[in-house]
C-alpha cells in the first residue's frame, strides 16, 4: 500500500474513488485506523482515511439530533454533547487499548463497525438505530444519503443500515446524523458476588427482568481488583435522576440478595467500572501473539460458550449484554479460532475475529459463513454497490 | 387512481392453470380454502387500509406453513408471477394493493407463537400474528413487545417487520427494528435463510435492518424473533389542552428540551379531538385548540415527580386544562381514543387520506400553520394526530370518495404536505411506508442516483422485479414496467 | 368508503341506511382482530371488514345473492363484537341484517337447508312446538353417533342430537300472562319478556328474576300476547315472521304502557334483549314506528333494572369464585360490560373474567346448529379460557351461551340472575354443585 488519501470534502472522495475505480486500484478505507488489526487485512494500492472530513456540522440540543463528518473523533462529538447534558445513546467504546492503538476512534468508524457499548441490552437499540442519516459514496464514485435529520424516516431501502456495520466496502460514510438523548443524572451499579458464569447470567437476567430499567448487565468472570471485586462478579447499572435512583436501587438489590452477597458501587466508581466494561478492558493487555474474539449469543448460552473456550485455550473472559456478548482473548491460533467458530455455532450465534496477527486474520474466515442462498445475494449487493470491487476488498470475506 | 405496471397478457391467459398449480401447492384445510380465484370472493382483497386505490389480484393464497410459502414463490419465480405480500391488510401506504396479474400471498394463517424465552427475553411468533398478540401472550409475566402502531390490535408483526412500524412509545423504545432479533426470510427464489437469530448484532452485513422496511421488495418474512422488554412499574398519561396548534408545538419542545423524555408524546388538533372522544368517552377537553397526551413511566412516586415538572412546563404556556389520568381504566380510554383515532375520524368524514412526513421537532409551529393555509386553499378539512415527540406528522385529509374531484384535491393536498415535510428538512413517511401511496413522491426526497442505488439492492435480491414491483419506486425506471 | 349506488336503488329504505353505514366504514380492518370467525379461519373473506366489502358489492349490483357471498354471511356469528372494536361506529348489526334480508329474498337455498332453516323458524319460538319437537330430539339422542358423513347435514344434524339436553324441566314453569305483585310497598312496574326457548330449556331463569324483582319491591307484568322477540327469525333474514313476532310484543306491551304504565321492558336473554332495544329501526318505516321506539326506548336487560332498583344479597358472601362470561349480545350488542360484573361482586362473588372475554362462544342464536364446526371451535376456546379462571361456576346473561356451554364444560353453567336471586334469598340455582369445595354459610343477614 503507498501512501494514504485524506480528502479534506466529500467531493475528495468521490474524486479518489472515481480514480480508484478507473485504475482498478482498490482503496483501504479507515477513518483513524483503530482497526487495521481487525477482519482481514484488505490487499488495496492506497489508503483513504476520512480523517480530514472532521467536525460537527449540526447539532440541535432541542430536537436531539447531531450531526458530523464522518471522520470527527468520537471523543470531540462526546465533549459536545456533555456541555448541553446529553450523550451519544450507543455509548461508543473506545478500543484503542485493546487494538494497540492511541489515536480516538471516529463516529466513521463507529458506525462503520456498528459497535456499541454496554448500553446495547437496554430498550434502546445499537448505534445503527441511532443513526438517523447518513451520506456515504459509493464503489460508484456517486453520493447516497438515506434517512435524514428526522427522527422516524422508513423512505425507501434502509441502505443507513446495510452501510453502517459493512466496514467500509459499500460505502464510504461521509456525513453522518445521529439522535442522541439527554444524559441520566446520575449512575449505580449492584455489584453481585456468584459462584459461577452461570449463576452470573442468571442474576443479570433477574435484573433485565425486573422493572427498574437496567442500562448495563456485565459479567466480569476474575472480578475487579481496582474496584475491590473479587471472584466471578456480575455488574446491573442504573441510571437516572438522582430522585430515582434510591428506589431503584433498593428495590433491585432486594430481588437480587438471593444470589450473593451485594454490593452497590456509586455514580464515579460505577462509570469507571462500566467504561472498562466498555472498552472489554477487563480482558488485560493483549499480546503481539494474542487474539481477541467477540460472540454474540442468547445470554443463556454465554456461560456454556465461555466454558468451551476457557476449555480450548484458556481464554480471557468478559461477558457483557446480559452474558450474551462474550469477549476473549487467547493464543491467536487456527485451533483457538477453530473453537471460537465452534462455539458459536453450536450456540446458534455470531462471532467476529476482532484482533489478530495479519496471518491469522488473512487465513480464516472472520466472520460466520453465511449460507449458500445469502452468500449469492450478498455478492450481488456487493456489486450493486461497489461495482469494481475498490472499497475495502477483502476486508470481511476473501474473494469480497 | 394510481398507475399500476400493464399486466402480463401470458400470465392472464395462463390463470386457469396457475390457480390449479397454487392449489396443489396450497390445498387449504380445516380453515378453508387455500387459494381463492373467483372474482366475487377477490373483490375484497382488492384494497387494504387506503381504500381509494383497489385493483382485483389474480389469486390470493393464504398458506399455513414457511414451506407452503417458499414453495408458493418458487413457483412464482419460475413462472415468472408477480406477487403482493399481504398481512393484516392494514396498510395506510397502500403496501398491500394487488396487481391483475398478481398473486396475494395473504400470511393470516400463519398466527401461531412459537415460542417465549422470559430469560433471554425474546419470542419467536409467526408473521401473522398481531402485534397486540404478542404483547398478550407474554403479559402474564409483566413483558410486552415495544412497539405499538396504532393498529396494533389488527395489524401483523409481519407487516411491521416489513413497513419498520414505530408507534405511539417509539419516543423510549425504539422502533421495529430496534427490538427485532431475527426472521425467517423466503426469498423470490424459494430459499428459507434465518437471519438474525436469538442474539444481538450478527456480524457481517445487516441483512436484518436492510430488510425491515423493506416493503416487500427484497422477500417475504413468515417468521419473526422479536425482544420483549419487562414492563415499568407503572405508566400513567396527562392530557394537556392548549389554546393553538402553536402553543402546543412549543410545549413539545420545552418539554424535549427539559431532559424529559415522556415515553409518549402524542398530540391531537381540534377535529381529531372531537371525532376521537365520540369513539372513547376519555374526556378528552372539547374547548380545546390541541392536546397533548404526555405519558411516564415508573412507580407512583417517579410518575409523581415527572408529571410534576411536566405540569409545571405545560403551566407556563396558559393551559386550558391540565388532567392526569387516576385509574387504570382512564390510561385505557385516553389510549383507546388515540389508537383509535384515524378510524373515529371516520365519524366525522366518509373518506379520509392519512400522511406520514416526519419533520424535525423545531418546524412544527412553521409547519401547522402552512398546512392550515393549505387546508384553506384546497377547500379540504384536515384532522391532525401525531407523534410529537419524534415530529412524526399523521395530517387525516378528510375527503369524500363519492365525489371524484374531492378526491384529486386530497391527492394534491396530501402531495403538498409531504413536500412541505421535505422542504423543512423531514421525509415523506415517518412509519406507513411508501408504498403505492407516495410511490411517485419519491424523487421529491431523492436524486435519481440515489434511486438507482437502492434499485440495485432491490435487484439483487429480485432481479426479475417479481416481489411486490409497483410499490416505493416510481414506474418509470421500474424494471417491472417494461416487459 | 366510496359507494356506488344509483339514485334508484337509493329510494329503497334499506338500501339507503345501508349505504350510509358503508360511508361511515373507512376500511381500517381493526375489526379484523375480534372477529371470531377470522380469528379461526384467517381469511379476510370471513372477517366484519371482508364481508362488508361482499354485501356492497352485491348491494351494488342490485343482483340475486351468490353462493360465494351467502356462505361468508352465512359464517357471520352476529356477535357485533366488530361493532365494539370500529372506532368509525359502523352500524355493522344493521348491515348484515339487511344483507341476511336480501339473500333470504334474492337466493334459494339447497332444499334440505331450506327445509332446516324454515323449521327451526318455525319451531323455536313457540315454545309448545319447542318442547315437542326437543323431547324428539331427546329420545333420538343416544343416535347422534350413528349420523354418518361430514357433510354439512350431517354435521347439522348431529349438532342438534348433541344440543337436546338429557332432560327437560316440567313445563309448570313457563309463567304465564299475570301480574306479579310486588313485596312491600310498590317501587316500580316493569314488563318481563318470557321468552322463546328459554322459557322450555331453563324456566329457572324467569322464575329467578320475578322473584328477585318482586321481592326488590316491582311489580313484574307477563303481558297478554307478548312472546319471542323475533330475533331468531331476523337473525336467518326471513323478515315478515320476525316483524310479526315483534309486532306482538310492541303491542302487548303498548297495552301496558297505556294502561298502568312501565318503568322497563326487561329482558333476561341478552340476545332477545339487543333486538327489543333495536324494534325502533325495525319499525321505522311501519305505521308502528312511534310505538315501536318507544317499546325500545323501555327496554333494559335484567341486569341494568336490578342496579337502578338497588340490588342487594340478603346472605352471606358464598365464598364461590364465579367466571363471568359475557354475551356478546350484553357487551357487543348492548355495550353492557360493567354492571352485570358489578352485581355479581356486590352479591359477594369472588370474581374471574377469561382471557378473550371480548370472543363469541359459539352459540349465537341458531348459529351452533347451523355452523357446527366453527361452533364447536369456538365453544372449546372458551370453554378452555373458562377453565382457565379456576372459577367454579360460571355465570351469564343469555340462555344461547347457557345452552352452548353447559353439559360437557365440567363446570356448571347459570344465569347470572339465578346467581343473585339467591343471594338475595333465593334458592340455591340447582345447576351448582351440592358439595362445593367452598363452605357455604347460608344465614339471612339483616
Amino acid at each position: 500500500m503507498s501512501g494514504l488519501l485524506c480528502p479534506a470534502d466529500e467531493a475528495g472522495v468521490v474524486e479518489a474513488v472515481r480514480a480508484a475505480s478507473a485504475d482498478r486500484a482498490p482503496l483501504a478505507v479507515e477513518g483513524n485506523g483503530t482497526k487495521r488489526a481487525s477482519l482481514r487485512p484488505v490487499q488495496a494500492a492506497r489508503g483513504l482515511s476520512t480523517r480530514a472530513l472532521a467536525g460537527i456540522t449540526l447539532y440541535k440540543p432541542q430536537e436531539m439530533v447531531l450531526s458530523a463528518r464522518a471522520g470527527t473523533p468520537i471523543p470531540e462529538i462526546e465533549a459536545a454533547l456533555a456541555e448541553r447534558g446529553q450523550m451519544l445513546i450507543g455509548e461508543p467504546p473506545d478500543f484503542s487499548a485493546l487494538m494497540g492503538t492511541t489515536a480516538p476512534a471516529t463516529l466513521g468508524g463507529i458506525v462503520g463497525a456498528n459497535l456499541t457499548g454496554p448500553r446495547r441490552i437496554f430498550a434502546s437499540g445499537a448505534t445503527r438505530d441511532h443513526v438517523l442519516g447518513v451520506r456515504a459514496v459509493t464503489g460508484h464514485a456517486e453520493v447516497v444519503r438515506s434517512g435524514g435529520r428526522v427522527h422516524k424516516d422508513v423512505t425507501g431501502l434502509d441502505l443507513r443500515k446495510l452501510l453502517a456495520g459493512s466496514h467500509g466496502t459499500l460505502g464510504i460514510l461521509t456525513e453522518i446524523t445521529l439522535k442522541v438523548l439527554p444524559r441520566a443524572e446520575t449512575q449505580a451499579t449492584l455489584a453481585i458476588a456468584v459462584d459461577s458464569l452461570a449463576q452470573g447470567v442468571a442474576v443479570l437476567s433477574a435484573g433485565l427482568g425486573s422493572p427498574f430499567g437496567v442500562t448495563g448487565a456485565a459479567l466480569l468472570p476474575e472480578g475487579d481488583a481496582e474496584h475491590g471485586l473479587s471472584g466471578p462478579t456480575a455488574l446491573l447499572r442504573l441510571e437516572d435522576f438522582f430522585e430515582f435512583l434510591p428506589h431503584r436501587s433498593s428495590a433491585l438489590r432486594a430481588l437480587l440478595e438471593r444470589f450473593g452477597t451485594l454490593r452497590v458501587l456509586e455514580a464515579e466508581a460505577s462509570a469507571a467500572l462500566w467504561r472498562a466494561v466498555r472498552d472489554a478492558a477487563p480482558l488485560g493487555p493483549v499480546g503481539e501473539e494474542e487474539a481477541v474474539w467477540r460472540l454474540s449469543v442468547r445470554p443463556q448460552a454465554g456461560p456454556a460458550v465461555a466454558a468451551a473456550l476457557r476449555d480450548a485455550f484458556g481464554a480471557r473472559l468478559l461477558l457483557d449484554w446480559g452474558g450474551g456478548l462474550v469477549w476473549t482473548a487467547g493464543p491467536a491460533t487456527a485451533a483457538a479460532h477453530e473453537a471460537v467458530m465452534r462455539a458459536a455455532r453450536e450456540a446458534h450465534g455470531t462471532f467476529t475475529l476482532f484482533r489478530a496477527p495479519d496471518a491469522l486474520r488473512a487465513s480464516v474466515a472472520v466472520l460466520p459463513e453465511e449460507p449458500a442462498p445469502l452468500a449469492a445475494i450478498a455478492a450481488r449487493v456487493k456489486a450493486a454497490m461497489d461495482p469494481a470491487g475498490v472499497l475495502n476488498p477483502g476486508r470481511m470475506r476473501a474473494g469480497a | 387512481m394510481i398507475a399500476l405496471p400493464v399486466p402480463d397478457p401470458a400470465v392472464l391467459a395462463r390463470r386457469g392453470e396457475i390457480l390449479a398449480a397454487l392449489r396443489t401447492i396450497v390445498p387449504g384445510g380445516a380453515r378453508g380454502e387455500g387459494v381463492i380465484g373467483d372474482p366475487i370472493r377477490l373483490k375484497p382483497y382488492e384494497t387494504d387500509g387506503l381504500s381509494a386505490y383497489r385493483q382485483p389480484p389474480l389469486a390470493v393464497v393464504l398458506p399455513e406453513t414457511t414451506e407452503q410459502v417458499a414453495a408458493v414463490l418458487r413457483y412464482c419465480y419460475q413462472n415468472n408471477i408477480r406477487i403482493v405480500p399481504r398481512g393484516a391488510g392494514t396498510s395506510l401506504s397502500g403496501g398491500a394493493l394487488p396487481l391483475e396479474d398478481g398473486v396475494v400471498i395473504g400470511l393470516m394463517r400463519m398466527n401461531r407463537i412459537l415460542e417465549v424465552d422470559y430469560a433471554d427475553r425474546f419470542a419467536v411468533v409467526q408473521a401473522g400474528v398481531t402485534n397486540i398478540g404478542i404483547t398478550q401472550a407474554v403479559a402474564g409475566e409483566n413483558f410486552f413487545y415495544a412497539p405499538d402502531p396504532s393498529s396494533q390490535l389488527a395489524c401483523m408483526i409481519g407487516g411491521n417487520v416489513m413497513m419498520n412500524s414505530g408507534g405511539a412509545h417509539c419516543l423510549k423504545y425504539g422502533v421495529t427494528a430496534n427490538n427485532l432479533l431475527g426472521v425467517k426470510l423466503v426469498t423470490i427464489e424459494g430459499e428459507v435463510i434465518d437471519i438474525g437469530g436469538t442474539h444481538l448484532d450478527s456480524a457481517g452485513y445487516d441483512w436484518l435492518g436492510l430488510i425491515t422496511g423493506s416493503e416487500g421488495q427484497l422477500g417475504i418474512v413468515t417468521e419473526v424473533t422479536v425482544r420483549i422488554l419487562r414492563a415499568a412499574e407503572g405508566a400513567r398519561a396527562m392530557l394537556g389542552a392548549f389554546r393553538s396548534n402553536e402553543v402546543a408545538g412549543q410545549v413539545v419542545d420545552a418539554i424535549i428540551a427539559s431532559g424529559i423524555i415522556p415515553v409518549a408524546l402524542e398530540f391531537m388538533d381540534r377535529p381529531a379531538i372531537h371525532a376521537c372522544e365520540a369513539f372513547a368517552h376519555a374526556g378528552y377537553p372539547l374547548d380545546a385548540e390541541a392536546m397533548l397526551i404526555i405519558e411516564v413511566e415508573g412507580n407512583a412516586a417517579e410518575q409523581d415527580f415527572l408529571l410534576g415538572k411536566l405540569k409545571e412546563i405545560c403551566a407556563r404556556f396558559d393551559p386550558i386544562s391540565l388532567r392526569v389520568a387516576e385509574t387504570a381504566e382512564e390510561s385505557l380510554a385516553i389510549w383507546k381514543g388515540r389508537k383509535g383515532a384515524f378510524g373515529a375520524v371516520g365519524r366525522i368524514s366518509p373518506d379520509y387520506l392519512c400522511m406520514d412526513g416526519t419533520i424535525p421537532t423545531g418546524e412544527l409551529p412553521n409547519v401547522l400553520r402552512r398546512m392550515g393555509e393549505m387546508s384553506d386553499s384546497y377547500g379540504l378539512k384536515v384532522a391532525n394526530i401525531f407523534h410529537a415527540g419524534d415530529g412524526n406528522l399523521h395530517p387525516l385529509i378528510m375527503f369524500d370518495a363519492n365525489d371524484p374531484e374531492s378526491f384529486r384535491k386530497a391527492e394534491a393536498f396530501g402531495a403538498d404536505i409531504l413536500k412541505l415535510c421535505v422542504e423543512v428538512g423531514g421525509c415523506l413517511t415517518g412509519e406507513h411506508g411508501v408504498g403505492v401511496e407516495k410511490r411517485d413522491l419519491m424523487p421529491v426526497q431523492f436524486t435519481e442516483q440515489e434511486l438507482d442505488q437502492q434499485r440495485r439492492i432491490k435487484s439483487a435480491f429480485d432481479p426479475g422485479w417479481l416481489l411486490n414491483p409497483a410499490k416505493v419506486f416510481p414506474l418509470a425506471g421500474n424494471p417491472a414496467l417494461s416487459r | 368508503m366510496q359507494t356506488s349506488f344509483s339514485p334508484e336503488q337509493l329510494k329503497d329504505p334499506d338500501t339507503r341506511e345501508s349505504n350510509t353505514i358503508l360511508r361511515t366504514c373507512v376500511h381500517c380492518g381493526f375489526c379484523t382482530a375480534t372477529c371470531p370467525t377470522f380469528v379461526l379461519l384467517g381469511d379476510e373473506l370471513d372477517s366484519p371488514r371482508g364481508r362488508i366489502y361482499l354485501i356492497k358489492d352485491m348491494l351494488e349490483g342490485g343482483k340475486p345473492a351468490t353462493p360465494e357471498v351467502v356462505k361468508h354471511v352465512d359464517r357471520c356469528l352476529s356477535c357485533l363484537s366488530c361493532m365494539t372494536t370500529c372506532p368509525s361506529g359502523v352500524n355493522y348489526m344493521h348491515l348484515v341484517d339487511h344483507a341476511r334480508t336480501y339473500i333470504e329474498q334474492t337466493y334459494t337455498r339447497p332444499w334440505p337447508e331450506r327445509m332446516l332453516r324454515r323449521a327451526l323458524g318455525l319451531l323455536l319460538p313457540y315454545p309448545g312446538r319447542f318442547r315437542l319437537a326437543l323431547r324428539a330430539a331427546m329420545l333420538a339422542r343416544p343416535l347422534r353417533g350413528l349420523v354418518p358423513g361430514e357433510s354439512m347435514l350431517a354435521q347439522r344434524l348431529r349438532a342438534m342430537l348433541s344440543l337436546a339436553p338429557a332432560a327437560l324441566p316440567d313445563a309448570g314453569h313457563a309463567p304465564a300472562p299475570k301480574v306479579h305483585r310486588a313485596e312491600g310497598a310498590r317501587r316500580g312496574r316493569v314488563a318481563l319478556l318470557t321468552g322463546c326457548a328459554q322459557t322450555v330449556l331453563a324456566p329457572s331463569i324467569n322464575a329467578a328474576t320475578i322473584r328477585l324483582l318482586t321481592r326488590m319491591g316491582v311489580e313484574v307484568v307477563v303481558a297478554e300476547g307478548q312472546g319471542c322477540c323475533g330475533a331468531l327469525n331476523h337473525h336467518m333474514g326471513q323478515h315478515d315472521p320476525a316483524m310479526a313476532l315483534a309486532a306482538a310484543n310492541i303491542d302487548a306491551w303498548t297495552r301496558e304502557m297505556a294502561g298502568e304504565g312501565l318503568d322497563a321492558i326487561v329482558v333476561n336473554a341478552s340476545g332477545c334483549g339487543t333486538t327489543v332495544k333495536d324494534y325502533g329501526f325495525m319499525f321505522r318505516e311501519t305505521p308502528r314506528a312511534a310505538q315501536a321506539a318507544a317499546v325500545a326506548g323501555l327496554a333494559r336487560d335484567v341486569s341494568e333494572v336490578l342496579l337502578q332498583f338497588g340490588y342487594e344479597p340478603a346472605r352471606e358472601a358464598p365464598g364461590i369464585t364465579v367466571a363471568y362470561h359475557a354475551a356478546c349480545s350484553l357487551q357487543h350488542g348492548q355495550k353492557i360490560t360493567g354492571v352485570p360484573k358489578q352485581l355479581l361482586s356486590r352479591a359477594g362473588f369472588t370474581l374471574r373474567e377469561p382471557a378473550e372475554g371480548h370472543l363469541c362462544c359459539g352459540s349465537a342464536g341458531t348459529y351452533n346448529l347451523m355452523q357446527p364446526a366453527i361452533a364447536g371451535q369456538l365453544r372449546e376456546r372458551k370453554l378452555e379460557n373458562l377453565r382457565r379462571t379456576g372459577a367454579t361456576v360460571v355465570a351469564s346473561g343469555n340462555i344461547g351461551c347457557l345452552t352452548q356451554l353447559g353439559g360437557a364444560g365440567g363446570m356448571p353453567v347459570v344465569h347470572t340472575v339465578e346467581l343473585l336471586d339467591w343471594m338475595a334469598g333465593g334458592p340455591r340455582p340447582e345447576a351448582l354443585p351440592s358439595a362445593p369445595e367452598q363452605k357455604i354459610v347460608e344465614s339471612m343477614a339483616g
